[in-house]
């Protein structure tokens, strides 16, 4: 009997210890799930229950449409209104998952006559599908070590920041069912591998499946489960487990993901896919050239059939290589080429590099989105390695190659978050086995126990083995006990503060209507953006072709249900620098640009007046580039710039930009506001200029609002009662 | 001798009796800005215009009313300024202000004086190009008693879209005008090639004057027959305004005398003619509707497939003044239809159908290219109405199941399925039923 | 007499000028390899107003005492572009001229130009003839991507009847020590094949990775931050800022607070004594609450706003 650091009940049989064990885990999942599910709800209880920011605007107009005229309309979908006058086939261009999801839930609840606005299920989907990613990453951390790991990782990315930022109520947007659907296939697919299992992989293969069907970002299962089996090979470790996990996985997950029409032949058609494809070739190679073996022993021949499966191998890969010269097989596109040379989007694609959330990212982001996880997790890698089995190795690489793709792009920290969340826990709940466990090792046994000790490698986690062996390793005293586990206590207490601190503060802000924050601490409510497309929706007709940057495209769809140019729905780089160089000629150059797409109105954000640094102005400079990249003749961006190349709006201003409809529209009579003073920029602290003349007719709005107005100037662009004002023009 | 003059009488009289019933297409009432003193000389004018059933109200220039906008809506019709001389038109009507009757639809007759006054910058603003004041036009041919200012023109037939009938020479006095490249102008009345523009001190007609005022005048020559006497706009709305050298054209004393060999003058028929097409009486055409819809079916579709047969018609009428009221046309010969997404991808004839008066129909294939279409109908021809005619529709792709279901090309993969399939269960069928075979075979090689 | 002289020579100087056409032009380039050495009048010349060939000026100073390092940097590769082009055939050559002033030469041009800065290279199109754009003012080429050649060339065929067949020279040296590098590496590979086939290397790479990548790396490359700030500051205002040395910083931060773990976990309950044990999970945990103390502070420092500090 070992000695004991406390006491422990010893009159317990082991099926109540059993039972026990699981009420608790139950019941601490669920109640993970309610925190999860409630620390999202800050942006309901500071704002209302409104869609943020751009795409989900998008995505609720589309359930909008699924949930009142049915599945087999929307994929038939085609809506005029957007990309005017291209229209968009938004059955064919959309990743249909969340839609669906939400629509099933909408006719579920309809079923159940529970009449639930359709609006209150996209808000809260994405809090809903929080508790099942918490479920997803604790099943998934019970493969790698065991359930009190996994309630713990169930627990960080139930409120790690990292996830709440793309999944607070009201944040309707892909990622929102993505990442339950990212950890879920991953754990089937360790499930599968682990069993051997045709069924697991199927399951993996159907959530997959789904994954494609939600969210572009599946390409990272896609190759993620690929690299992970290619490994294993190199590692020797091949075998038949892995044989079925892969191919069950592979031909009925590219199978079915082939049926999304968005995606359509992709999976066998582009370089993000052929990895898979060349994995499940080389799979066949090596379980041939393993059937083969067994049958023949010739030494000789056996060095034949290695020599046979590389060359193959190379063979294979060298036709990748032809076929993607030749074309046979697409490139690889610019927003997946842009993570490896990270030059590359600024360059050719200036349209993904003047995305805010494909900057990279600066330390600061990291630890404000994972705090203490972010030291704990190469902790928990090291001590993956330490184990190294099948199951450990996906972490090792998931862990890798996620934090290189988090640091490139900023949104690429949502695929960091569950593994950093994983290895974390997996550091935590290994520290606190050693230091809860309350068997004392024996001192005596000190000289005889050292030189029998052969290396950290073969050191089996310490629960388990010190339990059933003589206790030679463990801790000492109770005190030693009591400091370390109070130290976490310590530390996982002051993350719930930084997380609830993140999220209400930073994560929960719906972007559609602004909050700030007076003098006297209290809080003002800008609703300026809807106030506008009210406007709009009030004011104009209903064909009436509305021309903005197309940021907003997707908020005047929604919420002024005008056409639009462009949206953020970016496909056509053209048709966006078309509307840069609307943005950037002067009104002669503008004005046929505009009669040809029949614009009638030009929306522009301006925040000069309450200092709203994310306005038209600012982003002024990636309209130029964008068309600069189209008519590098017409547009150049250094004719706006002042000589001594400076950003200037007021006096000092180039005359190409003095001239530009977007300057010309962002100050007209700005100054008048400032009645005989001189009037100020107060974003970019500048004089702004008086006495703008706009040549284009106009029936302006300046939505304005006692001390804090804003003026988006609605122009009205081809009013048909003109003659002659219109020629000279 | 006699019996041509009576003839052309005749002729006048018959004209001026088909006048008497005619009606503008866009209202009666007329404004005429005119002194009161010289309101007689332009009788005949006048008269005419009433027989013609329009409802005539003079306003002297020095007057303020009655106004002619009135709460941003016009209170005419028509104007007519006829008092070239007054320095002051009154206070509602400045340049700025007949630019706003025209986009507002009343159409406006512009008599130009010789001397420098705003309705110059009215003109410059219409893309006419004014001699330097007091240079009126000057001609000394034919050979003639009267003044060389007053100069008899010509008209022949179908000079000018704007007059329809043959008209008799007309005395001209006044100003010409250059014409800039508006394609929206239509030159009613030319002057004559052997006229020039100069300052009236110059009689002599020397060669050396004539260099003298190309000299003064500054911005070349302004002589020929590419000048204009009586100029018409059209505006894209529709309305119509005629610029008038000189007042004179429409006076009793004109329109009475006689141009050679006791032929009494056109002027009073052209005088009416110039009102005629002014005031939207002649040349005026409208797009009663269009509608679309797609071939075997008489229902428009909201939207239509790729390659769907598409029939498109338009139904068009002319303003018949006679009669006062629109009737179906079927004489355009030239009617275009477009259907355009940024770019024509269609563009084809739109030909009128026979037995259906006034229905001009096609049909056509359309493109194999989704996006947001449009039926345009622009149809501008100097003199016309121009007819503007834009109707939106989507094309969309086919739906899901609008493609075909088994494509010839495709049996290789149907093979290729079905053989799998097959040799799945055969294989399946055998590995079962030989099961206990196999476990022996296996056992006994191991055991070897 | 002297005067008299002195007006000849102003006359024959006039002349000259008058007759530097685009056969004197085209000598001129030959001559200097493909580019004109220009001074105020041959500027002139080649920038006149009536001219059927377009022309490529770069304003330049590359005089040893004017200390214009760029002007130096850029200049091999503005003569590499122009030597490029002197192998096109002759018709075409003869449109396009590439020509060098230097401040020295002529100061008043730069004057004229208001230029204040160097190098700056124009472009100017033809004004006359089949080639003539309706634009006669030159265009500025602005050093979007660096002093490489390849750009320029790039930008400029854009002005030139023919594309420049400017191709980059092949760096034998790069491509050898390419060469050798992987062959060095792969008999270093065979070599150190045991310490490959450790799995600890990988964990000690994979860890270093993720650190480095965790603590901003690839914002320092890809925004080229610079290693400290002008100041001698290390530490980068700002919430989305950071310098180079911050990196390091973080990721040793990083790296000692997961030793920290690593430590308490698996090595402390292999020490047999209980004494030096219970010194070690003291230390430890005093690390780790200090340098985590440390950590939150530095994030103070980013984040102004942060309402939460520990120790320190």
């Amino acid at each position: 009997m070992p000695s004991l650091a406390y006491p422990v009940p010893t009159d317990l049989s082991p099926a109540t210890v059993k039972n026990t064990a699981s009420l608790f885990r139950i019941v601490t999942l669920a109640l993970i799930s309610g925190a999860a599910i409630a620390s999202r709800l800050f942006s309901i209880i500071n704002f209302e229950s409104v869609i943020h920011e751009f795409d989900p605007w998008f995505n609720y107009r589309a359930t909008r449409v699924l949930a009142s005229k049915g599945f087999y309309e929307f994929w038939n979908w085609f809506d005029p209104t957007a990309w005017y006058p291209l229209g968009r086939v938004v059955g064919g261009t959309v990743y249909p998952g969340l839609m669906a999801t939400s629509g099933v839930i909408y006719y579920l609840l309809q079923a159940l006559n529970l009449p639930v606005d359709i609006r209150n299920i996209c808000v809260l989907l994405a809090p809903g599908f929080s508790a099942f990613t918490a479920w997803a990453t604790y099943m998934f951390t019970k493969e790698m070590k065991d359930e009190s790991a996994g309630l713990l990782a169930a627990a960080f990315i139930g409120i790690a920041p990292g996830y709440i930022s793309r999944s607070v109520a009201g944040s309707y947007d892909n990622e929102a069912i993505a990442i339950f659907l990212l950890m879920f296939t991953f754990y089937l697919w360790i499930k599968a591998l682990k069993l051997g299992s045709a069924l697991y992989g199927t399951i993996a293969a159907v959530f997959y499946f789904y994954m494609v069907a939600a969210w572009g970002g599946y390409v990272f299962i896609t190759n993620m489960i690929p690299v992970h089996a290619l490994v294993l090979i190199f590692m020797g470790r091949f075998s038949h487990r892995l044989y079925v996990a892969y191919c069950s996985w592979y031909a009925i997950g590219t199978l079915s993901s082939m049926q999304v029409p968005f995606v359509g032949f992709q999976p066998v058609s582009t370089s993000e896919h052929m990895g898979a494809l060349g994995v499940f070739g080389l799979l066949q190679l090596v379980a041939f050239a393993n059937l083969v073996r067994s049958h023949v022993s010739s030494q000789n021949f056996q060095k034949l059939l290695r020599i046979a499966v590389v060359a193959i191998g190379a063979l294979g890969a060298s036709a990748f290589v032809f076929l993607t010269y030749t074309g046979k097989i697409a490139p690889w596109t610019g927003r997946f080429y842009s993570l490896w040379d990270t030059g590359y989007a600024k360059k050719y694609i200036p349209i993904i590099a003047s995305v805010s959330e494909h900057q990279p990212t600066a330390w600061p982001s990291f630890f404000m989105d994972l705090q203490m996880l972010m030291f704990l997790f190469p902790a928990g890698v090291i001590l993956c390695f330490r184990e190294l089995r099948d199951e450990h190795l996906f972490v090792i690489i998931y862990a890798v190659l996620s934090s290189y793709f988090a640091g490139v792009m900023v949104r690429l920290m949502l695929t960091l978050t569950p593994v950093v969340c994983v290895s974390a826990a997996i550091a935590l709940s290994s520290l606190l086995d050693v230091y809860l466990n309350p068997v004392e090792p024996d001192e005596e046994q000190d000289a005889v126990a050292q030189p029998a000790k052969s290396g950290p490698a073969d050191a089996a986690p310490s629960t388990a083995s010190s339990k059933s062996t003589s206790s030679t390793r463990g801790i000492f005293g109770i005190d030693t006990r009591l400091v370390v586990v109070f130290n976490t206590l310590w530390m996982l207490s002051f993350f719930v503060f930084h997380c609830t601190y993140v999220t209400s503060t930073a994560y929960s802000s719906p972007s559609v209507v602004l909050a700030s924050q007076g003098q006297d601490g209290s809080q003002h409510i800008i609703d300026d953006f809807r106030e506008a497309y009210y406007w709009l929706r009030q004011n104009t007709e209903e064909d009436a072709v509305v021309m903005s940057w197309w940021d907003y495209g997707y908020q005047i769809a929604g919420m002024a249900d005008r056409p639009t140019l462009v949206d953020n729905n970016t496909w056509n780089n053209t048709h966006i620098a078309t509307v840069g160089k609307a943005m950037s000629s002067s009104e002669e150059n503008a004005y046929p640009i505009l009669r040809k797409h029949d614009v009638e109105y030009v929306l522009v954000i301006f925040g000069g007046l309450i200092g709203y640094s994310g306005d038209d102005i600012n982003k002024f400079l990636w309209m130029v580039r964008i068309a600069q990249g189209v008519w590098p003749d017409e547009i150049q961006e250094s004719n706006y710039f002042t000589p001594r190349g400076e950003y200037r709006v007021d006096e000092n201003a180039s005359k190409t930009m003095k001239e530009s409809l977007m300057y010309k529209m962002s100050y007209y009579r700005f100054a008048d506001l400032f009645g005989g003073n001189q009037a100020v920029d107060r974003v970019r602290n500048q004089h702004a200029p008086k006495n703008i003349e706009l040549g284009l007719p106009r029936r302006g709005v300046h939505v304005r609002k006692l001390d804090r107005p804003y003026l988006p100037s609605q122009e009205r662009g081809h009013a048909r009662a003109g003659s002659e004002e219109r020629e000279r023009l | 001798m006699f019996s041509i003059r009576r003839w052309c009488l005749l002729a006048l009289s018959v004209a001026s009796l088909l006048c008497a019933d005619a009606k503008s297409s866009t209202g009666d009432s007329v404004l005429v800005v005119v002194d009161p003193k010289n309101q007689d000389q332009y009788s005949t004018f006048f008269e005419g215009l009433k027989d013609g059933g329009y409802d005539l109200t003079f306003r002297s220039p020095k007057a303020e009313g009655p106004v002619v906008i009135e709460d941003d809506a016009p209170n005419f019709a028509h104007v007519i300024l006829l008092a070239p001389e007054a320095r002051n038109l009154g206070k509602d009507i400045t340049p700025q202000s007949i630019v706003q009757l025209l986009s507002r639809k009343t159409n406006v007759i512009v008599a130009l004086p010789t001397k420098q006054s705003p309705l110059h910058s009215l003109a410059a603003e219409f893309s006419l190009i004014l001699p330097p004041p007091n240079t009126p036009l000057i001609s000394y041919f034919p050979k003639r008693d009267t003044p060389s200012t007053l100069i008899p023109i010509k008209i022949e037939d179908h000079s000018s879209p704007a007059l329809t009938k043959h008209i008799e020479p007309v005395w001209f006095s006044g100003i010409p005008a250059s014409l800039g490249s508006n394609p929206l102008l239509v030159p009613i009345l030319r002057a004559p090639s052997e006229s020039f523009a100069s300052e009236t001190t110059v009689t002599s007609g020397s060669a050396d004057a004539v260099a003298d005022s190309v000299e003064r005048g500054g911005e070349g020559l302004w002589a020929g027959s590419s000048l204009s006497l009586v100029t018409g706009f059209q505006a894209t709305n529709g309305a119509r305004i005629t610029f008038v050298g000189g007042a004179e054209i429409f006076s009793d004393e004109l329109a009475q005398k006689e141009t050679e060999r006791h032929r009494q003058s056109g002027n009073a028929a052209f005088s009416r003619e110039v009102a005629a097409w002014t005031f939207q009486e002649n040349l005026v055409l409208r797009i009663d509707k269009v509608e679309h819809h797609p071939v075997n079916a008489t229902e428009p579709n909201e939207q239509y497939t790729n390659n769907d047969q598409v029939v498109f018609s338009t139904y068009i009428s002319k303003w018949n003044p006679t009669k006062g009221k629109w009737e179906p046309y079927s004489g355009l010969k030239d009617l275009q239809l477009e259907f355009t997404m940024l770019d024509p991808f269609i563009r084809t004839s739109l030909p009128p159908v026979r037995g259906a008066p006034g229905k001009y129909s096609t049909s056509f294939r359309a493109p194999d290219r989704h996006g947001v279409f449009k039926f345009v109908v622009d149809y501008k021809r100097k003199g016309w109405t121009s007819l503007e005619s834009s109707t939106t529709v989507p094309v969309v792709p086919p739906r899901h199941d609008g493609y075909p279901r088994f494509l010839s090309a495709a049996w290789p993969y149907y093979t290729g399925a079905i053989s799998t399939s097959v040799a799945f269960f055969l294989f399946s069928t055998i590995w079962l039923a030989g099961e206990v075979n196999e476990r022996k075979r296996s056992k006994g090689s191991k055991a070897e | 007499m002297k005067s008299l002289f002195y007006f000849l020579a102003l006359c024959l100087g006039l002349a000259y000028a008058q007759k530097i056409g685009q056969k004197e032009l085209i000598e001129r380039a030959a001559a200097g390899n493909g580019v004109i050495a220009l001074d105020a009048e041959t500027f002139d010349a080649l920038t006149s107003q009536k001219r059927t060939w377009s022309a490529t000026i770069q304003f330049t100073a590359l005089a040893a005492n004017r200390g214009c390092m760029p002007c130096k940097q850029f200049d091999p590769a503005f003569n590499s572009v122009a030597k490029a082009w002197s192998t096109v055939s002759a018709d075409k050559r003869e449109l396009h001229f590439f020509a060098t002033l230097d401040f020295d030469k002529a100061p008043t041009v730069f004057q004229k130009l208001g230029l204040a800065s160097a190098p700056v290279v124009f472009a100017y199109p033809a004004t006359e003839g089949p080639r003539k754009t309706g634009r006669t003012a030159p265009t500025k080429y602005d050093f979007q991507d660096g002093f490489d050649a390849a750009p320029l060339a790039q930008h400029l065929s854009k002005l030139t009847p023919i594309p420049i067949p400017y191709r980059d020279p092949i760096d034998w040296a790069k491509h050898i020590m390419t060469a050798g590098a992987i062959i060095g590496s792969g008999i270093l590979l065979r070599a150190v094949a045991p310490i490959l086939l450790t799995r600890w290397t990988w964990a000690f790479a994979g860890v270093i990775l993720s650190l480095v990548m965790t603590s901003g790396y690839m914002f320092t490359r890809i925004r080229h931050s610079p290693y400290t700030g002008k100041d001698g500051s290390w530490i980068a205002g700002g919430f989305t800022n950071q310098y180079g040395q911050e990196v390091h910083v973080i990721a040793f931060v990083y790296g000692l607070l997961g030793l920290a773990f690593i430590m308490l976990t698996v090595v402390v309950p292999m020490q047999t004594s209980a004494a030096k044990q219970r010194m070690q999970i003291y230390l430890w945990t005093a690390v780790i609450m200090i340098i985590y103390s440390v950590l939150v502070s530095l994030f103070r420092v980013k984040n102004r706003a942060y309402p939460y500090r520990l120790f320190i």
